[in-house]
């Protein structure tokens, strides 16, 4: 962020573009802040202490691993186990770090290691929207640092509330379900294509019968098959 | 908990964010991906989305549940159903815990 801001009407500025990633991030507020919450409070209760709950949420930044190893954190599993299975939930960063490091590549080692620590689904879909639609868009790297920067933010604000809030919070309120519809609302203008819908149905089929695999790898597998699925449906309409 | 075990477990889970997060974006250009694979890749991130949600919606309590004991499925159709609709993701998210408690007062659940 150290290149000059200009003032010409309607130029896109370093500045100017880090505000947009912000506010394009903020229509998913409420989903951020109740999966947050939630995470801080399931934490708590799974038997953390505050301290460790705050330092976990600081470091991971990974509300769905942290939860899949809870309960294996509970039950004193194998460091191993847990490691292994917050890296299975995790798994589809290192897609999604495939998809984007070209617009990174030049950038140091430092600033690469924090903006893939950063990266999340939200901003992961809303990036690679915007690049689509705006191939030339300049400062990329700062809108993607601006609505990653806003989500980290509002996440760990989230989360320490819901930490210190625990006992106060009944999980009767189903909170964590406005994270779940978070999700939703950002895969459905995904589903544009049929090769994309088809990738998605097969990946949701599997998921549901897969889903007593331990370690979450029926996750992995759900992935690769809808995968291959949308890339046959891909292949057999564009043959002649 | 105890102490030691809780501070290696959570330095396992950091691990895997920096594993799972940065390490390709370390590589950068220099890791070569075949171009067929990389073109498949691009539907990933959908997959993986629905292969998280769906599981979330249509589980309780480790059984799956398409009753209105668990309206969590019907909140998440109305959810999609709105964003079609409308593009809005407060519009979504709301709607669709509005249905997900609507249902639990009246059903009882």
């Amino acid at each position: 962020m150290s290149e000059p801001i200009t003032n010409d009407a309607g130029a896109v500025t370093p500045r100017s573009a880090f505000l947009r990633g912000a506010r394009e991030l903020m229509p998913a507020w409420p989903g951020i802040f109740a999966w947050g919450l939630v995470t801080g409070v399931a934490m708590v209760k799974s038997g953390l202490s505050v301290t460790a709950a705050t330092v976990l949420s600081l470091l991971a930044y990974a509300g769905s691993a942290q939860l899949a190893a809870l309960p294996l954190m509970a039950a004193f599993a194998p460091i191993w186990l847990v490691t292994l299975t917050a890296v299975t939930v995790n798994l589809r960063f290192v897609v999604y770090s495939v998809l984007t490091r070209r617009h990174f590549a030049h950038l140091g080692a430092q600033r690469r290691v924090w903006l893939g620590y950063l990266v999340g689904d939200i901003m992961f879909v809303r990036f690679t929207a915007m690049i689509e639609r705006e191939p030339h868009y300049p400062h990329r790297v700062h809108y993607y640092f601006g609505g990653a920067i806003a989500n980290w933010v509002l996440w760990q604000i989230s989360s320490i509330i819901g930490i210190f809030t625990a006992t106060t919070i009944p999980t009767s309120w189903g909170l964590e379900l406005a994270g779940t519809l978070t999700l939703v609302a950002l895969l459905v203008p995904l589903c544009a294509s049929r090769p994309v819908l088809a990738g998605v149905v097969v990946a949701a089929v599997v998921s549901v019968l897969a889903h007593d695999v331990p370690m979450r790898l029926g996750l992995l597998l759900a992935i690769a098959l809808g995968v291959a699925a949308a890339f046959a449906v891909e292949r057999a309409r564009s043959a002649p | 908990m105890i102490e030691p075990y809780v501070w290696w477990a959570i330095l396992g889970i950091t691990f895997a964010t920096f594993l799972s997060r940065s390490s390709l974006h370390l590589l950068g250009n220099r890791l070569q991906i075949p171009p067929t694979l990389e073109s498949a890749l691009r539907y990933a991130p959908a997959c993986a989305l629905a292969a998280i949600l769906v599981p979330d919606l249509v589980f309780a309590g480790g059984q799956l549940d398409l009753s209105l004991d668990n309206p969590r499925w019907l909140a998440g159709i109305v959810s999609a159903v709105i964003f079609a609709a409308n593009r809005s993701m407060i519009a979504s998210i709301s709607g669709g815990m509005a249905v997900f408690w609507l249902i639990r007062a009246v059903h009882g659940g």
